[in-house]
């Protein structure tokens, strides 16, 4: 009588017929190789590695912190000093037309010019405008490359931010991160290599984030951005079970690793040595985020230079130290977002606000990658999903004025990486409405960001549903004038 | 650099005339082929400039069409070998700039079919666009190992390729692997004991029927078409407003579990509201085409999103039923297929008369939508009968923003046509606001794909009269190409979502004709098929590979072996909850919402998640809440489709987040510690409760040296939880359901890790 028969037959009284088993043993110094984890890019796939155009890109890593519900560029880096004098006249409809208005303003009847009610300074040698609002910033702006000429066609938050993170505002394709690391792969094996974090402002309230924006669309599930948490475990369910101790694990992950080769001696389907080595990546990961994590390490100096926030999980100061920490360990691509740009009402009290939120950890990060070294191949991006109008929404008055969303121009920079320092680029109209130099689409900026990489945004394709997809579609050309 | 005209006489020297004899002719067809070897590499390498859109057409050269081509002189003049073999970067195609650059062994191909002066057949009809024709059964030497139709077919290619099937597997491994397959979970004790100590001849075939009229059928194939039909609980945009769809998600179900013929369950999903004999149910059927995202941000411009809509639905019906890939079309002509783009927006025109707001409400349906009676799904004669919705109201709000009229919880969407359609133009590169005004399109099919009867209605209806009329190319085949994929992992056409000239050909294209016409012959019977795939030899083959076969074939292309593949995330949380005892049978309802991670909503939007508690903790994956911006994190780190678009195949890639999931989610430590007391339960021994744990998980009757390794650790395990009761409670306090509270708490815990570990076996999440 077989096994499973006896031994049902003899608890239950019942009888059953087995299973069989082939008992084997597997070398687990091979099973845990990192070629385990070797490509599952299907034969009929262009090779990523295709795309790299150099083995020493100016940029090994980026940064990118996604200023998440339409930054006011009027109000912090487009300086237009010749509307004060326009204060409530109409903007011209041959400057702005009626068409691409949200609904949210365009049944207003007046549209009249809103004039940043904020102080702008010249900074730095290269001698660049910023807002009152930006101190910190300003302090490091030779650093920066301006970008003032961005555009892009969609007006609505979900649209306009999947479009910058995904290339297309159709959902289901893979985020940039997604891209970069499908072309570049890992640099350590112990963390994930696309991070992304997200903080909301003190004004609590935002934009939503969609998991999309960090996706891995029909690229393999392996490339999707992992997501840090502010709240409980900080990759979710990476910590054990309370109560079950580090060796608990170890012990439990060696019998898996036995039992699972076993069967992988009997079945000679690679997938399960992948599986295997997976919970290996897994076990590594449970101990190199704690100590990633632990600011303890950090001196009081660095701290402070990140602000108060530094230390308070989930927080943009937090997610911008932490950033700098993933930067140090190999992580390719780490993406932040911050809430609360999204100024429809009191536009000054809000950019102020979200600026006090932010702009002394913005820079102290540039600092800190600076003095460590890192600034030279770390890219670090920002920016959010549009513009907005300089016409004012709703009432107009002395101090008070809201401001609707704008496609047709907005401001981005660039720092490190090969981008120029302490520079420039693009103009707009004297409404800040319109560019009229050096237009930079969406997707010039990802092929851009692509070409710091090393790689040819033209040459990173996947095949899927029989066509050739990549993240900048059919367009999109590197701003060669802005690399260093 | 593309071809240029004002080259082709450099070499009209290199022509070797039309005069090639017809011997060599057949001799090369057979080498290469000219529809299943040649053509796709034309349509991957060339068709992007040399095809069928003509905007992109370069040099006014297209290798799509045969007469076309002919007609250039390139094939026959030489110019296509020099091109191909020529050093000069200016000369040589594709152009070094090209995304898509011609593998070596490709361009031999091309190079020898060009040398041979390019056969090129008169009826060149890609095969997917050619109605199948029943193909005859093949003659097999073994005679001993087919059970029906199907390993015929099967076996003449293993034939072919002198390749031997492999022998059944054990009985305990096949009640596992169709009771997954048709059910989403194991068999349960009782199953496999009836099973095992039946050994009438027929016992496979009476087990496989009495799980085809299991309920929990109707929930396991239902979520492949959930996923396909992008079905959620959220309009899937910015605040992502709550919609309520369960009850469509329900009449899928129920019709599976019905067996509705699949022509009948297609046309009452695209026409349910125009049929003859409509009623109720068949309009509940209409929310198919209404699961798409709706954008509910103020500010929208409602023309922008009305056009996002209708397009959707133009790409679901073509990913679903035809395997095409219409929405390339939306722009420009279609880069590889036989599908212009005045074509898409007449498909287009079919979807755009429905009575609905291109904007959003806050929350709730959007309009059209029909009041669900309370006692949904047992209706009165009465309420059985079809229902006129509300016409659509707009009101302003927020100043400029038109917003409809919001349905409650008690209400679900449906397709309702306006009086008068929308007038479709061709909308150039696609965009909302620049409609073509000379170019009025209406309701048509592609001329490529299939006939049209004059009879039918130039409507919904007359569409899915034509998707389902047993003469289309496509909807048999594509729709039994993805039931072979939901049983062996692959399709018989790999790409299941592309059946065009860029999609993979079949690998046993007679077999898939067979069962295409077969499907038809049988009253489009969806179980007649999944039984007749599950009662095959094929079916029934052993999964182990040796490690030639896995190098020869590690695919499993040709079905030497049985299928092996990876569980789908909604089985793998669902076979724990069996295991443990904790599932909650309760068949449909309104969506639940079980454990989720600390701020799984509050982190990045403004709404929070209220878990649910009690049963609704443990029911069926396929009814957890669906909301799309933030999908279930257990589901989408096991690859599920993420409900925004049409997704017919999912990947299966490993990743440590997976490892991570299976073991640290209170859910599957919640299972482990109620696997480990009901095992405890049973028996006294640790080996004995051990070795019931793994039957109870995995169905199979551990080794020796499985039950020793677990047990040392559990030894282990207890002395240290005996040392620190402490951690021992922690342990056991994860999950809200309770476990007697006599067992030993370090033994419990102990015997939990065990079961953790044995949740986590590639086995348990793996069908062999």
């Amino acid at each position: 009588m077989d096994p499973l028969k006896r031994f049902l037959a003899e608890s239950n009284r019942r009888s059953f017929l087995a299973g069989t088993l082939g008992l084997g043993s597997a070398a687990l110094g091979t099973l845990l190789n990192a070629d385990c984890l070797a490509a599952e890019i299907a034969s009929d796939q262009p090779n990523p590695a295709d795309a790299i155009t150099t083995a020493a890109p100016p940029a090994k890593r980026v940064i990118y912190l996604f200023q998440s519900g339409g930054p006011s560029q009027m109000d912090l880096f487009d300086y237009k000093p010749g509307l004060a004098k326009r204060f409530g006249q109409e903007v011209p409809t041959s400057v702005y037309p009626a068409e691409r208005k949200t609904t949210m303003t365009s049944g207003q009847t007046s549209f009249p010019v809103a004039p940043s009610r904020f102080k702008f300074k010249q900074h730095g040698e290269s001698g660049a405008w910023i807002s009152e609002t930006l101190p910190h910033l300003a302090n490091v702006v030779d650093e920066i490359c301006l970008v003032k000429s961005m555009f892009t066609e969609a007006i609505n938050h979900d649209p306009a931010a999947t479009l910058f993170q995904t290339g297309s505002v159709i959902a289901g394709r893979p985020s940039l991160g997604a891209w970069v690391d499908y072309g570049l792969g890992s640099e350590n094996e112990n963390l994930p290599s696309f991070v992304a974090m997200t903080s909301n402002g003190t004004a609590k309230t935002g934009q939503p984030l969609y998991d999309r924006l960090w996706g891995s669309g029909f690229l393999p599930g392996r490339y999707q951005g992992v997501k840090f948490r502010g709240q409980g475990d900080p990759i979710l369910d990476l910590y054990d079970p309370a109560g079950v101790s580090r060796q608990q694990r170890r012990r439990m992950l060696d019998s898996l690793a036995e039992l699972n080769g076993q069967r992988s001696d009997q079945f000679n389907d690679p997938a399960i040595v992948t599986r295997i080595a997976q919970y290996e990546l897994a076990y590594r990961m449970q101990m190199s985020v704690p100590e990633l994590i632990d600011l303890s390490d950090e001196s009081a100096k660095t701290l402070a230079m990140y602000g108060d926030d530094a230390t308070k999980v989930g927080t943009y100061a937090y997610n911008c130290l932490l950033a700098r920490r993933l930067a140090e360990r190999g992580v390719r691509f780490i993406q932040l977002y911050h809430r609360g740009w999204d100024a429809h009402n009191n536009t000054p009290k809000q950019v102020r606000a979200q600026c006090n939120d932010t702009d002394q950890a913005t820079a102290a990060l540039l600092r800190d990658l600076k003095q460590r070294g890192m600034l030279e191949d770390t890219l670090v991006i920002w920016g959010g999903e549009f513009g907005r109008t300089i016409y004012c929404q709703g009432k107009l008055t002395d101090s008070i004025y809201g401001r609707d969303h704008h496609p047709g121009c907005f401001t981005y920079w660039l720092a490190g990486g090969g981008i120029k320092r302490g520079y420039s680029y693009g103009a707009t109209d004297d409404y800040s409405v319109n560019v009229t130099e050096n237009p930079v689409h969406v997707h010039d900026l990802q092929a851009t960001i692509l070409s710091q990489l090393g790689l040819d945004h033209e040459r990173l394709t996947y095949r899927y549903q029989g066509r050739y997809f990549r993240l900048t579609d059919v367009a999109g050309n590197v701003v060669r004038d802005i690399q260093a | 650099m593309r071809f240029r005209t004002n080259q082709w006489p450099r070499f009209v020297r290199l022509a070797i005339g039309l005069a090639v004899g017809v011997f060599a002719f057949n001799h090369q067809i057979l080498a290469y082929d000219f529809a299943t070897t040649v053509r796709p590499i034309l349509s991957d390498a060339c068709y992007h400039c040399h095809g069928p859109d003509a905007d992109a057409r370069a040099a006014d050269l297209r290798f799509d069409q045969r007469d076309a081509a002919m007609a250039s002189g390139v094939l026959s003049s030489g110019e296509l070998l020099a091109r191909l073999t020529s050093d000069d970067p200016e000369l040589r195609m594709p152009p070094p700039n090209a995304n898509r650059p011609l593998r070596p062994s490709d361009r031999q191909i091309l190079t020898d079919w060009a040398s041979d002066d390019a056969p090129w057949p008169e009826d060149d009809r890609h095969w997917a666009f050619v109605p199948p024709k029943r193909p005859g059964v093949p003659d097999v030497s073994r005679t001993d190992w087919p059970i029906n139709p199907i390993d015929r077919f099967v076996l003449d290619r293993l034939e072919r390729e002198q390749l031997e099937p492999s022998p059944a597997a054990d009985k305990a491994t096949l009640l596992r692997r169709f009771s997954f397959d048709l059910t989403g979970l194991a068999p349960s004790e009782d199953d496999l004991q009836r099973f095992l100590l039946d050994e009438s001849p027929d016992a496979y075939e009476r087990a496989v029927d009495r799980l085809l009229q299991s309920p929990r059928y109707g929930e396991h194939m239902a979520v492949g078409w959930l996923e396909a039909a992008r079905f959620a609980d959220t309009d899937g945009y910015q605040n992502d407003r709550l919609r309520y769809m369960w009850v469509w998600r329900d009449w899928v179900i129920h019709s599976l579990n019905q067996n509705l013929p699949f022509d009948q369950f297609v046309t009452q999903q695209l026409a349910g509201d125009l049929i003859l004999d409509r009623n109720f149910m068949t309009q509940v059927a209409t929310g198919f085409q209404r699961n798409h995202r709706i954008n509910s941000e103020a500010g929208s411009i409602p023309e922008e999103w009305l056009v996002e809509y209708v397009a959707d639905r133009v790409e679901t019906t073509g990913t679903m039923f035809l395997g095409l890939t219409i929405n390339c079309a939306r722009c420009h002509d279609h880069k590889y297929d036989p599908i212009t783009q005045a074509e898409f927006y007449k498909l287009f025109a079919f979807f755009n008369g429905i009575d609905e707001a291109g904007l959003g409400p806050n929350d709730g349906n959007s309009p059209p939508f029909v009041a669900v009676p309370q006692n949904w799904p047992s209706l009165s004669d009465e309420e059985m009968a079809f229902v006129v919705p509300d016409p659509m109201e707009i009101r302003i709000v927020q100043g400029n923003v038109p917003r409809p009229q919001a349905g409650s919880p008690e209400t679900v969407m449906v397709m309702h046509e306006l009086p008068k359609p929308r007038t479709t133009y061709l909308l150039r590169r696609g965009q909302y606001d620049q409609p073509d005004h000379s170019q009025e399109q209406t309701a048509a099919i592609p001329e490529a794909i299939g006939n049209w009867d004059e009879a039918w209605p130039r409507n919904r209806l007359g569409l899915a009269n034509w998707l389902t009329d047993a003469r289309h190319p496509l909807t048999s085949r594509v729709t039994v190409n993805r039931f072979w994929q939901h049983f062996f992992g692959t399709g018989l056409v790999k790409t299941s979502e592309n059946f065009g000239i860029q999609g993979d050909l079949p690998s046993h294209p007679e077999l898939l004709d067979w069962l295409a016409t077969e499907f038809i012959r049988q009253g489009w019977d969806m179980k007649a098929m999944h039984r007749l795939i599950v009662t095959s030899a094929t079916y029934r083959q052993r999964s182990i590979a040796t490690a030639a076969a896995f190098e020869t074939d590690p695919e499993n292309r040709f079905l030497s072996r049985g299928p092996r593949k990876r569980l789908s995330p909604f089985a793998i949380r669902d076979s724990v909850l069996q295991a443990s005892g904790l599932l909650e049978p309760i068949l449909g309802g309104p969506s639940v919402k079980p454990y989720m991670p600390p701020g799984i909503w509050s982190s990045i939007s403004n709404s929070k998640y209220k878990r649910d508690d009690g049963a609704s903790l443990y029911r069926r994956s396929l009814y957890t809440y669906w909301r799309r911006t933030l999908p279930p994190p257990t589901m989408m780190a096991f690859n599920a489709a993420a409900r925004e678009t049409c997704i017919v195949r999912s990947d299966q890639t490993t990743t440590p987040l997976q490892a991570l999931t299976l073991m640290n989610n209170v859910t599957f430590v919640e299972a482990a510690r109620q696997l480990a007391a009901k095992a405890i339960a049973l028996h006294d021994t640790p080996r004995e409760q051990i070795t019931r744990a793994f039957v109870f998980a995995i169905k199979r009757f551990p080794s020796e040296g499985e039950v020793a390794l677990l047990c040392e650790d559990f030894e282990t395990y207890c002395a240290e939880f005996a040392a620190d009761p402490a951690a021992a409670e922690k342990l056991l306090s994860i999950g809200e359901s309770c476990c007697d509270d006599s067992i030993p708490k370090a033994q419990l815990a102990a015997l939990t890790l065990v079961c953790n570990t044995i949740f986590n076996l590639d086995e348990s999440i793996t069908l062999n």
